[in-house]
């Protein structure tokens, strides 16, 4: 075979050897790819195709750029934010803005306590707040800083604060890595159930402190001075009702 | 070795033409960028410039393929340089490895620096953990330049420059789908899904180059990931490079 | 013999049409060890399309070539040429050190071995004073020479020279001629195509004249100028109108040249004839110069013959 190929012409048996290697190396290549597939752990897995078709489509998008794309659209989620709180304090357009901003890098965990906070706060839309929580907590089941967050959520729900659930989920961080120290603590406390105003102090002062989000820091201030407030005027039974009757804040701020 | 001599000539152009210099002048503005625009990021400053700077590795890698890449033997041919080489005894497919190693060299220098950059800005910042991160990053970044500038050779040699770069930008964008069509072939019925398979096997599997997303938490990949990723490089950079030689030996210089 | 070729035709096929063009028709010829070979033809005779196969830019459809001894699709076969091809172009970053030394290293000499080839070479074609200029700012004689140095600096032996004298004035044609000579004396076979007609005269041993793609006949300068047609040329002062004899129509010609008139007598043996007809018109004669055929005379007339055969093959088609 060998002498064969040395009796052609000196070009076609460049060429042919050429060929030869190409398809021997591309064949290597492709059964490496598939290999590769095979084994190398997945990356940060996807949205299913009926939950959030938006954030699917887009990231084929970004063409491998995701977290880039996810760092610009969390600019622009910023400034949203703001401007609508300077404006007219609608914000119509947050969960979809923060569901892209997540589907897009679902380990980004920054957006899931924001956006929920915001929506939840500010949006007055509970529950669009904990399905971007519970989202988070989907993409990364190893976070205790989401965990603890979705507790915070329920503890201080205006209108309606679910303390079972709260406790469910402090406790739940206090088994999974990133979660805060005080954790166990306002577990215990949540267990107490009662309306203990100075934990929910506890809880905002303590995202007043750490935070370098300044817009979370806003909705912090404007909690730990409203409980403030009501625990120095004595109104401690508005405070208490605000937090488990449900009502919506007349009074802009 | 002529290899070498083509592959050291090929650099010293790249890097005398201005165009690196003023990628690399770009990529320093694109970090200047990111540092002024932190306040914005609401804390999240460090995963922006990190994040931000890896892409610009790429993105900035790509533009100098389709630049320079795409003519680099197309401008050879036009402008009868490569009369003055290929009459000499320098086998046709040993010039075409010897551009790509040149200019492959030459991105990698400037991966390398802008990398450097990144790493200094972090290190500013006070979070040394990310450095091994962005190494590793700007490392799978020179290997998906390299298998990138293959494609722009073969094309090069073969076609002119515009459609060359236009061939070589579209292998690129299908290369970042390669997962995608992967999952969507979980999805399809039997014969498609080999079909997808295959197709996906056979594009250049360029999301293997591809940690920004865990560089973004300050996590690395494996060792295994890595030689993977290098061999499958070297494969694949070479089967391009051999298809090249075989239609580049039979091309006629009129 | 430093170069063979057999049978060598080149055809150009449209992808679209599937018309075949011819390049080169059948061509044959050798050129020996030790001589200078001058290959002459118009512009698209096919010159250039035969060293480029003789170097390895182009395939030939059919026929074979050798250069010293090995054919010419092996690699092998241009360790030992120097090649200068039509109108060279360079690396525009380089300066003429840098470009001459990368050739070099390319064509087999070593590290230092090359940097010093580059630098004498580069002095030999008279650049040596701007050995850091980037070849970007180069004139054509100087890229001209960077060429020639280029197919010289690794002492080659077969150059072949696709118009060497191009773009040079006349003291460079002159270096150029000392330069081939020279290379000739060390040893080196070579082959060059040119234009410039008594150039190649003065330097070849023998030539092939090609056209349209045949080569219509190889022999000795010797040979072909003794084989042309000898004239006399009678010098007049002063342009009179005169009515040609009838008797030399057909072998006398008049142009004007300078203030002067010239008869051009194109049979030597009447020559007694003509003078006593110019001294019978009272005309002054100035001189009377014997001229031998020249290679242009030879061209023009395997031109002339060519176009005969060709239009001969055209009514018979």
């Amino acid at each position: 075979m060998s002498t064969l190929v040395w009796e052609l012409a000196p070009v076609r048996r460049r060429m042919l050897l050429a060929w030869a290697g190409a398809i021997v190396l591309g064949a290597a290549a492709f059964q490496l790819a598939a290999y590769a597939a095979r084994t190398l752990p997945a990356r940060p897995p996807f949205e299913e195709l009926a939950y959030y078709p938006s954030g699917q489509a887009l990231r084929p998008a970004t063409l491998g750029h995701a977290e880039t794309a996810a760092d610009l659209a969390w600019l622009r989620a910023v400034q949203y934010y703001g401007e609508h709180r300077r404006s007219d304090l609608r914000f119509l357009q947050l969960e979809h803005v923060f569901d892209v901003l997540t589907s897009l890098a679902p380990g980004f965990e920054s957006p899931y306590v924001f956006g929920a906070f915001a929506l939840a706060q500010e949006g007055r839309d509970f529950e669009a707040a904990e399905r971007l929580l519970r989202k988070g907590i989907e993409r990364n089941p190893a976070s205790g800083r989401l965990a603890f967050e979705l507790g915070f959520l329920h503890y201080v729900r205006p209108g309606g604060r679910d303390l079972h659930a709260a406790a469910e989920w402090f406790e739940r961080s206090t088994h999974l890595p990133g979660h805060p120290p005080t954790a166990a603590r306002f577990a215990a406390f949540a267990r107490q159930h009662s309306g203990n105003l100075l934990v929910a102090l506890a809880l905002w002062n303590q995202v007043r402190e750490t935070t370098d989000n300044r817009f979370l820091r806003d909705i912090a201030e404007r909690e730990v001075l409203r409980i403030q407030e009501a625990i120095a005027t004595g109104r401690r039974e508005h405070a208490v009702r605000r937090l488990t009757t449900p009502q919506v804040l007349l009074l802009p701020q | 070795m002529n290899a070498l001599l083509i592959a050291h000539n090929t650099f010293r152009e790249a890097v005398r033409d201005r165009v690196l210099a003023g990628l690399v002048v770009a990529g320093f503005a694109l970090l200047a960028l990111t540092r002024i625009a932190s306040p914005l990021a609401m804390g999240e400053d460090l995963r922006l410039t990190v994040d931000l700077g890896l892409s610009g590795i790429t993105w900035l890698g790509m533009i100098v393929v389709l630049m320079v890449g795409s003519s680099l033997v197309a401008k050879e041919i036009d402008r009868r340089t490569i009369f003055n080489l290929l009459s000499r005894p320098l086998p046709r497919s040993v010039y075409l490895f010897g551009k790509w190693a040149g200019l492959a060299g030459a991105l990698s220098l400037v991966a390398l620096v802008l990398a450097a950059a990144l790493g200094a800005v972090v290190l500013l910042m006070g979070h040394a953990e990310y450095l091994p991160s962005i190494a590793q990053a700007a490392y799978l970044a020179c290997l998906e330049l390299a298998v990138v500038t293959s494609l722009a050779v073969l094309f090069s040699a073969l076609s002119t420059p515009v459609l060359s770069a236009l061939y070589t930008l579209g292998l690129f964008l299908a290369g970042q789908w390669c997962e995608d069509l992967r999952r969507f072939a979980t999805q399809a019925p039997e014969g498609l899904r080999t079909l997808l398979e295959t197709v996906a096997n056979l594009l250049p599997n360029l999301p293997l180059f591809d940690i920004r997303t865990i560089a973004a938490g300050a996590q690395t990949t494996s060792p295994e990931h890595l030689a993977l990723a290098t061999v499958y490089a070297a494969l694949y950079s070479g089967c391009v490079l051999l298809l090249g030689s075989a239609a580049f030996e039979s091309r006629d210089f009129k | 013999m430093a170069v063979r070729t057999v049978g060598l035709t080149k055809e150009y096929r449209h992808p679209w049409t599937m018309k075949v063009t011819p390049g080169l028709t059948d061509v044959s010829f050798e050129v020996r060890r030790g001589e200078i070979f001058g290959y002459l033809g118009p512009n698209g005779a096919g010159k250039t399309t035969t060293l480029k196969i003789l170097t390895g830019l182009l395939k030939p459809t059919r026929g074979r070539a050798w250069m010293l001894g090995t054919p010419v699709e092996e690699v092998s076969s241009r360790r030992r040429l120097g090649f200068l091809p039509e109108q060279p172009y360079f690396y525009d970053y380089l300066n003429g050190v840098e470009y001459l030394e990368f050739v070099a290293r390319l064509s087999g000499l070593g590290g230092r071995e090359a940097g010093e080839a580059a630098r004498r070479w580069l002095g030999r074609v008279g650049l040596g004073d701007r050995a850091r200029l980037v070849l970007r700012k180069y004139s054509k004689g100087m890229l001209q020479r960077l060429g020639l140095a280029a197919a010289m600096v690794h002492e080659p032996e077969l150059l072949i020279l696709d118009e060497p004298m191009s773009g040079l004035d006349p003291f460079g044609r002159r270096d150029v001629r000392d330069l081939i000579l020279e290379q000739n004396e060390r040893g080196a076979t070579v082959m060059l195509s040119s234009h410039i007609l008594p150039d190649v005269e003065a330097l070849c041993d023998r030539v092939a004249i090609v056209l349209r793609g045949r080569l219509e006949r190889t022999a000795t300068v010797g040979e072909l100028v003794e084989g042309g047609t000898p004239r006399i040329e009678l010098r007049v002062a002063g342009t009179p109108v005169v009515e040609l004899p009838a008797t030399l129509q057909g072998v006398l010609e008049r142009r004007t040249s300078g203030g002067d008139t010239v008869f051009t007598l194109h049979d030597p043996a009447r020559q007694q004839e003509a003078i006593a007809w110019l001294v019978a018109q009272r005309l002054e004669i100035r001189s009377v110069t014997p001229v031998r055929g020249t290679l242009e005379d030879l061209f023009m007339a395997a031109a002339e013959g060519a176009a005969i055969h060709a239009s001969v093959e055209r009514r018979s088609a």
